[in-house]
């Protein structure tokens, strides 16, 4: 399976361009869509899940037209949407039968067998005939990879899972989602780096409707070795000195004290020491080597 | 105080931001606007009158109609107000800041009644405005006062806004749900009218405590204004005074201010003003939740590396589409059946339809059998309205409750196409209205039961909820979905679908009445146990066909345009629609051609096969009509002297065709060389003389046709007129199918034959339709002793009395009635022929034809034969009927003059008309008064046994002695039978039952007389009134009976009777017919000097009387018995035609009595007529046992508009 995006423009009736003319290739591996909020992550995921229609471009889902025959991308597709909501009153269980239903599992018994083993992966077997809208959140996040896994999609397109859950929550998540078996595309969006380090063979990074940066996360952490230093700053004025000499990625907290990230070809100046480079540096890098343009 | 200001000031900005505040401003003003500005709207222009539409009683009625109704919007106002902290969650934030209560609940009340002040002054504006519009009847419209605006909208509006926002307000706070806060407004009105249907069926007339006891004011309005005339109707308004009406106004608004003020008491010392207490209940649920998540987190983890998950196989074809839509629906049905809303709503339906189930047997003024079509009607009535709201509220949350739970995303991605997914809302909600429609049956089916009841006619109830019903609520159904698919906002779609609602009445007030174009209208239709729903199933059966097309066709391009995915821009909803419709189209057409194929065959009926004609173009006929021949009113004509008829009556196809020849006399000392017939219902043709003729014209319709005899009617001459009669029913009609016809229950009268001369019936009477047709004032009556009228016959102006012959047939199955005895009948062709002759009695020019499926019983009484034709199933009153036929034949033959006829037959027919008329011998009566009554206790009125005495009574009254043609004459039909029929029934119940049916005479007199539409006359002056003539007559002949004697009143009676009855019977020339001046001379023969003044104030004045009971002691004498002590006040005063009084000095006798036992069940200890000459008299009477009661007129025989207070409870002194 691969998805190839080319050439997609959506602007919406209020002047805002999410997508810009963007291309991305992705394979049969788990891609990680990086991008910080309003990049325009969620517009191509619900264009790739069928949702919404471009302006222009085309996706290809190998001889599908994504476009074109919706009906049959939605048979293969799981899609877990950024936010979303579940019946009062519908238990799990009961809601993942009815799903499988709809996604045209119409022998009972692997309908079962499915829902069953989905519970059981999601660790839902214990809660599986409460209500749904009395789930915790990461309990409901887990009904949601659940039902985006329903049906053996090939195509699964999961929107910022992270967000809100709390590391327990976050670990059990990323670990069921890299259960799926390998011939499946996923494309995952998140702005939270970590999540595609951990789990992204692929990545591209995208704002304002534009692909920054595609590739291995592997690659792109190569690119950086040697090239990220860091130092503590101790005022404000200090950290403002130096961003005006040199390009700063990144501040941090650590324990009080303010930690910059710059990256340089070598060693920038008094302080600073080499850190091993990481995903976000790339992230960051990205993001502001766009803003400057 | 800052901060109370705050809080108001942040409401009123709040509220002026917010387009509701506007709309429901906008909406009272609409209504008033209009209810002023329109007579075919509003609850007073609608009823035709002369009170005026600015005028005291008209705003007030405004006010109470907008209060009652804006009951929802009081609580949305104030509920929401205070409820807004909590939805928004930002009570968090303010209870956590130093504010009082004071200032946040007041701030918060106070900003929420000015608002709703400000919403509710629409009212003014609107009806101030109203009277400007050029375009009003400016007739009914008064100079505007501003107290009459005023004082109603402060003391109705601003007091119940005081008293229900208060308390809604409180109950918001206190509970501080939004569903509460919805419901409640809606729960209130309910509840309201349940109490009202209770205390309606209950036919009391206590007026005191359900006045005061009145938090909606329907009743309480009633009671002050029930009596008003018009002239009081356009000067007084409620007034405040304790002295009105024993101060039921005052009162009630008194108890319920303090009812606001203990809301608002209740609120402030009971709301909490902490985050913690506010939220206490809630903390508790989600502690128990945040417990329950941990229990199951706790559990020791497996591992997470996952095992494979299992292959499935997925299928798509008919086969999974079938089984996505069945899922679907389950889902979405159970979603609904697990909320508290719908049980709250079929809670609510079972509340009424078993309150207003119980109440089905109780019709009018009597108790029936509850049968079927009562029971469906009672049960499913006003609930149709619950059908209705639950097909708007479903249609908008299935709509909107995948984006509105935020379920869309995996919803709208799921494999399958947008018509599975929008046909399982439609089957869902049509499942939900079926759960209802079969609430209803079982409340209904369990009512029966319960009322002893157990001829269930479930095929009735399957027709009437199953096949009518709901297929009309699905049409709404899927209007509302459309609307919603379309529309962006799920409460402009309410509005939207309100508004389609609500237009179609009015629309057809203002004269748009087609089927056709009425959303979902279906033209009306009646169940009668005669004729089933009968002729009414096609035209039934294609209106619905053709809006369920219509809508189904909307639910077609509601899938095309169902929103997917997550734009929701029209341009890219417009895409999909036109990709998806490819696949619809099939279906579009397939509806599309059945709606304008049912259409058209429905136009073809209704407007081709036959003339469609709307209300006002069928006035417009009329007007014509008045216009075009009213110049030959008083043209000499020939009289009729004898009918001889051959008539077929085609059940089946609900015709009937026939010739006839009518034998014309000239009873006038002139020469008559035209003839001129007026041809009333378009069925005479054929029109031919035995003498040389020709036609000089014929109007529009043949309505009215003038044909010259070549040689000239001599004075005493006589003519044979022979006719084709007949009527052809043509497929069916938009409505107003006339009631005559039926497959079975055929009844028609001589309005289908030629009528000779101008025919006064015609004429359009409603004042307001008149000035419309620019008509000018109905013509009145001739006074009495007029030289023209006197010498017509008051019923039929055509004619003195008759000679009658007719032979009618009808299909095989049924009996064919008509006036006279039967000579013969026989078979041929497969039909029944009936010959009745009524030789050798001459009747009046009055007879009609009926035809249906009958039982007959019969019964020889005294040489009288007694039949009753009933049709089966209604046998309950067959007995009843034979009893009040001898009752009256005894009292009528012994003390007025002998039975003329040796028959007396009573005859079913269908409940289209509701009325029993008196034929010669023959009694057509109406399913819908009689035939399934049921006496359950003693003291029931026997309301059947009443009126077959009444028209018993008219075949002395009107088929024995008529009047002139002038003004009074109709009280000596109408009076006289009504006081027939009383003497029967004291007969049967004893003067001691009397009083109770006395007082609803009194009470439907002063009803009848508030709602005068010209003047009232007095009784021996009376034209067109007949609540003069019933209730009022009835009354004071009872009155006069009870004063000189029974016998001397029937003694004036015989006498009268015998000298008049049969005027012009046989003369050749036309003498004068008698008049009220004979008779009240008769009366007054009758009466002594003293009481003579009864006859005055009685028959020739307006005269009412305000007597009470002011004091009543009771002292224990020497000799062991007890002296009462009785202080009464008596009053007395002359009623002009418009109501207007003035007072009369006393000199009259009136009853004074002392009384034992409970209240309604006293008998008299001492009953005496004491003569009174001053307004206060006091008594001392001694009686032997202890007394309860005691007072002045206590059997009401005066006409009294307060008639509860004649009698006081005794008091130990």
């Amino acid at each position: 399976m691969a998805l190839t995006i080319t050439g997609l423009s959506k602007t919406y009736p209020n002047g805002v361009k999410a997508l810009k003319n963007l291309s991305l290739t992705i394979g049969n591996n788990m891609f990680g869509l990086l991008g910080p909020n309003g990049a325009g992550k969620s517009t191509l995921m619900r264009t790739v899940a069928t949702l919404q229609d471009p302006d222009s471009g085309s996706i290809h889902l190998d001889g599908l037209d994504v476009l074109r025959q919706k009906i049959e991308v939605r048979k293969l597709l799981g899609y877990l949407p950024q936010e979303f909501g579940v019946y009062p009153k519908m238990s799990a269980a009961d809601m993942l039968d009815h799903l499988a239903v709809m996604k045209g599992i119409t022998s009972a018994k692997e309908r079962k067998e499915m829902v069953d083993a989905l519970l059981q992966q999601t660790n839902l077997w214990e809660a599986r005939k409460k209500a749904l809208s009395t789930y915790s959140g990461g309990m409901k996040q887990r009904y949601g990879i659940a039902q985006a896994l329903l049906a053996n999609p090939r195509l699964i397109i999961v929107d910022e899972p992270t967000a809100g859950l709390d590391p327990t929550e976050r670990n059990r998540f990323l670990n069921l989602l890299s259960s799926i078996g390998r011939d499946v595309t996923v494309i995952l969006s998140t702005h939270i780096v970590d999540d595609v380090r951990e789990l992204c063979s692929k990545m591209a990074i995208i704002a304002s409707g534009e692909v920054l940066l595609e590739g291995a996360p592997t690659q792109a952490l190569e690119s950086l070795k040697g090239k990220i230093w860091s130092r503590v700053v101790a005022s404000d004025d200090e950290l403002r000195a130096l961003e005006s000499q040199m390009s700063v990625i990144s501040t941090h907290l650590v324990g009080g004290q303010h930690e910059i990230r710059v990256y340089a070809d070598a060693n920038p100046g008094e302080g600073f020491h080499e850190v091993d480079s990481d995903l976000e540096d790339v992230y960051f890098l990205n993001l502001s080597g766009q803003s400057q343009n | 105080m800052n901060l109370f200001w705050e809080f108001f000031k942040f409401e009123l900005k709040f509220r002026c931001k917010s387009l509701s505040t506007y709309v429901y401003f906008l909406m009272w003003f609409t209504f008033s606007f209009l209810s002023v500005a329109s007579e075919n709207f509003g609850p007073i222009g609608y009823n035709n009158g002369k009170v005026l539409l600015n005028g005291p009683f008209a705003i007030a009625t405004y006010d109470w109609f907008a209060t009652l109704f804006g009951l929802i919007v009081i609580a949305a106002i104030f509920g929401t107000s205070i409820l807004r902290d909590f939805q928004r969650d930002t009570y968090q934030i303010l209870f956590t800041k130093p504010i009082s209560k004071f200032a946040y609940l007041g701030g918060r009340w106070a900003g929420s009644f000015v608002t709703t002040v400000f919403a509710f002054s629409g009212l003014i504006f609107g009806t101030f405005l109203g009277t400007f519009a050029p375009w009003a009847d400016h007739l009914r419209i008064g100079p505007n006062h501003p107290w009459w605006y005023l004082q109603p909208f402060l003391s109705i509006v601003v007091v119940q806004i005081f008293f229900l926002g208060s308390l809604f307000f409180a109950v918001a706070a206190l509970s501080r749900k939004i569903f509460v806060v919805y419901l409640q407004g809606v729960a209130l009105f309910m509840l309201y009218i349940i109490g009202i249907t209770v205390f309606s069926a209950t036919r009391s007339l206590e007026r005191f405590w359900s006045g005061i006891f009145d938090p909606v004011g329907l009743l309480l309005f009633d009671d002050i204004t029930r009596y008003w005339t018009v002239a009081e109707k356009n000067v007084l308004s409620l007034s405040w005074s304790p002295h009105v009406v024993a101060g039921v106004f005052l009162y009630n608004r008194l108890l319920w201010l303090s009812v606001g003020f203990i809301s608002l008491a209740a609120v402030w010392m009971l709301f909490p003003m902490s985050v913690e207490a506010l939220t206490a209940r809630s903390q508790g649920r989600r502690a128990a939740k945040a417990k329950q998540q941990e229990d199951f987190e706790a559990r020791p983890k497996r591992s997470l590396v996952a095992a494979q998950l299992p292959k499935v196989h997925q299928v798509f074809g008919p086969a999974t589409t079938w089984a996505q839509f069945w899922s679907l629906s389950r889902m979405r049905i159970s979603t609904i059946l697990h909320e508290i809303s719908f049980w709250a709503i079929t809670g609510l339906l079972l509340a009424f339809a078993i309150n207003n189930g119980y109440f089905a047997g109780r019709v009018a003024e009597q108790n029936v059998w509850p049968v079927t079509y009562l029971m469906v009607q009672a049960v499913e009535g006003t609930a149709t309205l619950f059908f209705y709201i639950v097909a708007t509220l479903y249609a908008a949350e299935l709509v909107w409750r995948e984006r509105d739970v935020h379920a869309d995303g995996i919803h709208d991605s799921l494999p399958m196409p947008e018509m599975v997914d929008w046909l399982s809302k439609l089957a869902a909600i049509a499942v939900v209205e079926l759960i209802l429609l079969t609430v209803t049956m079982l409340c209904g089916v369990f009512m029966q039961t319960l009322a002893g009841y157990y001829r269930y006619e479930f095929l009735q109830y399957f027709k009437e909820l199953y096949i009518v019903t709901f297929p009309q609520v699905m049409t709404f159904a899927l209007l509302a979905l459309f609307v919603q698919t379309v529309v962006s906002n799920k409460f402009v779609g309410h509005a939207i679908a309100l508004g389609i609602f609500i237009i179609n009445p009015i629309l057809f007030n203002f004269g748009w009445e087609n089927t056709l174009y009425l959303f979902g209208f279906i033209p009306p239709y009646i169940y009668s146990d005669l004729n089933g729903y009968g002729h009414f199933v096609p035209a039934l059966f294609w209106s619905i066909t053709y809006w369920l097309a219509i809508a189904a066709f909307l639910g077609v391009l509601s899938i095309a345009l169902t929103r997917r995915g997550s734009d929701d821009g029209w341009r890219a909803r417009l895409r999909l629609a036109s990709a998806r419709f490819s696949r619809l189209t099939p279906a579009a057409i397939v509806f599309m051609l059945i709606a304008v194929g049912s259409g058209a065959w429905y136009y073809y009926n209704a407007h081709v096969l036959n003339e469609y004609l709307t209300a006002k173009q069928r006035r417009g006929i009329q007007a014509d009509y008045e216009r075009n021949y009213k110049k030959y009113e008083n043209l000499p004509q020939p009289k009729v002297t004898a009918v001889d008829a051959l008539v077929d009556i085609e059940p089946a196809r609900r015709s009937f065709s026939g010739t006839g020849t009518l034998t014309l006399q000239n009873k006038n000392a002139s020469l008559i060389s035209e003839i001129h017939i007026t041809n009333p219902r378009q069925s005479v043709s054929a029109v031919k003389f035995d003498r040389p003729f020709h036609q000089v014209s014929c109007g529009v319709r043949d309505i009215y046709c003038i044909y010259a005899l070549e040689q000239p009617l001599a004075p005493g001459e006589s003519t044979l007129l022979t006719f084709h009669v007949g009527h052809t029913t043509h497929g069916f009609k938009d409505g107003n199918e006339p009631p005559e016809f039926a497959y079975n229950g055929t009844f028609f009268d001589a309005d289908f034959f030629p009528h000779v001369g101008y025919n006064q019936g015609m004429e359009l009477d409603d004042p307001r339709r008149r000035r419309e047709e620019k008509l000018g004032p109905l013509e009145e009556m001739a006074p009495r002793g007029d030289a023209t009228q006197s010498l017509y016959n008051l019923f039929s102006k055509d004619s003195d009395w008759i000679s009658y012959h007719t032979i009618v047939s009808t299909s095989s199955d049924q009996i064919a009635i008509a006036p006279g005895y039967l000579k013969r009948s026989w078979e041929q062709d497969g039909r029944r022929y009936f010959e009745y002759d009524m030789a050798p009695t001459h009747i009046a020019n009055f007879y009609s034809y009926l035809s249906a499926r009958y039982d007959l019983r019969r019964e020889q009484y005294k040489g009288t034969n007694l039949e009753v034709y009933y049709t089966p199933g209604h046998e309950f009153d067959v007995a009843d009927m034979l009893e009040a036929s001898k009752g009256g034949l005894d009292y009528y033959q012994a003390n007025f003059s002998p039975y003329q006829f040796a028959q007396y037959r009573i005859m079913e027919f269908p409940r289209y008309r509701n009325f029993a008329q008196s034929f010669p011998n023959t009694i057509p009566y109406s399913e819908g008064i009689g035939f399934i009554s049921r006496l359950q206790k003693k003291t029931d009125i026997d309301f059947t046994y009443f009126v077959t005495a009444h028209e018993l009574g008219h075949q002395w009254w009107g088929h024995q002695l008529i009047g002139g043609n002038v003004q009074g004459s109709n009280m000596m039909s109408e009076t006289l039978a009504e006081y027939s029929a009383l003497m029967v029934m004291e007969k049967k119940y004893g003067k001691d039952q009397m009083h109770r049916f006395l007082r609803h005479e009194v009470d439907s007199y002063l009803r009848g007389r508030g709602g005068e539409v010209r003047h009232e006359p007095p009784l021996v002056l009376v034209q067109r009134e007949p609540y003069v003539w019933y209730n009022k007559g009835g009354l004071v002949m009872y009155t006069l009976a009870d004063y000189i004697g029974e016998d001397k009143v029937n003694l004036a009676l015989h006498n009268f009777l015998m000298k008049y009855r049969y005027a012009n019977a046989g003369n050749s020339l036309s003498e004068p017919y008698p008049d009220t001046r004979e008779f009240v001379a008769a009366l007054r023969e009758q009466t002594p000097p003293e009481l003579q003044y009864l006859i005055t104030d009685g028959f020739e004045s307006i005269v009412l009387y305000d007597n009470k009971a002011l004091s009543a002691v009771v002292t224990p004498t020497a000799d062991h018995k007890y002296k009462v002590t009785l202080t009464v006040q008596a009053r007395k005063m002359k009623a002009d035609g418009n109501g207007n009084e003035s007072p009369m000095s006393l000199n009259d006798y009136i009853d004074v009595g002392v009384f034992i036992g409970k209240k309604d069940e006293e008998k008299p200890l001492s009953l005496k007529k004491e003569r009174f000459t001053r307004e206060q008299q006091t008594f001392e009477i001694v009686v032997d046992e202890m007394p309860t009661r005691a007072g002045i007129d206590p059997y009401n025989k005066l006409v009294d508009r307060i008639s509860d207070d004649n009698t006081i409870d005794v008091t130990k002194q």
